[in-house]
């Protein structure tokens, strides 16, 4: 049975977890919650996902929710597969990867996701921008993208110097910055605008954005 | 030369490398950092942690690395074989331990570091606690827990039915809140259950209070 992902085309979640499948080859059905209409709220939806969040992926009856456990399962299942090296086995070279990672979900997520939905889902839904947080956030954008600046002068990406999970997990939300007009968080640093180049230019990228659409 | 922890007394992020050493008997050296003085903000530090945070970890050969939940991850795999198993080898076993992580990291950590910030740590920096956002931050964290208490009726932990990282990194901001009186645990009977185990670990005892 074919990789169900529940999700939603446009959910930066979502689409980790959809390039993940097309760097490892591995085929997939997107199956798309409707979160306008709260289909993600529903207790059908809920039994599957306590959080009531997307997505979550049925692996033949295996249900497993969380974009970062999904791809790291994906990628350990399908190791042998499609791009190498994005969750290394070398435990320093693992640690490493994990770094990186958790550099992603701490440093960067928080901050990118709170400035985008201060200049576009609050509007969207009829919310005025905070403007103090939206202040607040590009401060601590900044500061961050500051130290990448400093780590990417000395490897090529997050984790080393070959890419992995932890430099793609960027990606949706990095892409999403750059949508509401905040790219120059990357263009302005020459290492981080490098670093970003190289990881949103992969073709299974590209191929994310273009399929990922309603 | 035993392993090097730069970090401070009671940091949460310090102490949540400390109980995974604890777990696992790994001996350790605790080196405080002064952040009252900005000592985490000169060249020295950032050389080695470019965020300028704590903690960081510096082993016998050299091989240094920071980011406190991938630290307790590189010590539970290289101690892989002290203690309780806090990563699974299985496949699917460790899948619902990162699903546990995960959770961890994005319906726990945000609500109790906010919480934490507007509650007790605002105040000791000289400034004023923001009222609203720790009302919103409390409601969506009660909901977060609901969700809680409905997995944790049905599997022992956070990530599975034996304790793991997962429940671990729980254990820092967790008391952080109970310490200024946030209870959010003992209403609900799942969590209070697991909350009750997890505290109780010798391991988490020995550091409770700070390094």
């Amino acid at each position: 049975m074919v990789l169900k992902i529940y999700g939603f085309p446009f959910s930066t979640a979502t689409r980790l977890v959809v390039f993940v499948c097309k760097e490892k080859q591995i085929p997939y059905e997107l199956i798309t919650i409707d979160l306008f209409k709260g289909e993600h709220k529903q207790p059908a939806y809920t039994k599957f996902h306590p959080f009531g969040q997307v997505p979550y992926i049925d692996d033949d009856g295996f249900i497993l929710f969380e974009s970062r456990p999904i791809v790291r399962y994906l990628l350990k299942k399908h190791a042998s597969q499609g791009t190498q090296g994005l969750l290394p086995t070398d435990p320093q070279a693992e640690a490493r990867a994990e770094q990186a990672l958790s550099i992603e979900a701490s440093s960067f997520d928080p901050n990118v996701s709170g400035i985008v939905a201060e200049l576009y889902f609050k509007p969207q839904r009829g919310l005025s921008t905070d403007e103090a947080n939206l202040a607040r956030l590009k401060e601590t954008l900044n500061e961050k993208l500051d130290a990448y600046e400093v780590i990417l002068g000395k490897q090529k990406f997050l984790g080393g110097d070959s890419i992995t999970v932890g430099d793609l997990a960027h990606a949706p939300y990095g892409t999403l910055l750059e949508t509401v007009g905040q790219g120059e968080f990357f263009t302005s640093r020459p290492n981080v605008a490098r670093w970003w180049k190289e990881v949103t230019s992969r073709p299974a990228w590209e191929a994310v954005k273009a399929e990922c659409v309603l | 030369m035993v392993l090097k922890l730069y970090g401070y007394p009671t940091s949460t992020c310090t102490l949540r490398v400390a109980v995974t050493l604890k777990e696992k008997n790994v001996p350790f050296e605790f080196i405080p950092v002064d952040l009252v003085g900005g000592q985490h903000k000169t060249p020295a530090f950032t050389a080695n942690q470019p965020f300028g945070q704590v903690p960081y970890i510096v082993e016998d050969d050299g091989f240094q690395m920071y980011e406190s939940r991938a630290i307790a991850r590189y010590i539970a795999a290289k101690y892989a074989g002290v203690g309780e198993q806090l990563i699974p080898k299985d496949l699917r076993e460790s899948a619902i331990f990162e699903q546990g992580a995960s959770i961890e990291l994005t319906d726990y950590e945000p609500f109790v570091s906010g919480l934490a910030w507007e509650n007790k740590f605002t105040q000791m920096y000289g400034g004023t606690k923001d009222e609203k956002r720790a009302e919103s931050l409390l409601a969506t964290w009660r909901s977060k827990l609901d969700a809680y208490d409905k997995i944790l009726g049905q599997q022992k932990y956070i990530g599975g039915n034996k304790i793991t990282l997962a429940d671990l990194f729980h254990l820092p901001y967790g008391s952080v809140l109970l310490g200024i009186g946030i209870d959010e645990f003992s209403s609900r009977p799942n969590v209070a259950r697991w909350w009750n185990d997890i505290t109780s670990r010798p391991s988490w005892q020995a550091i409770k209070d700070g390094l």
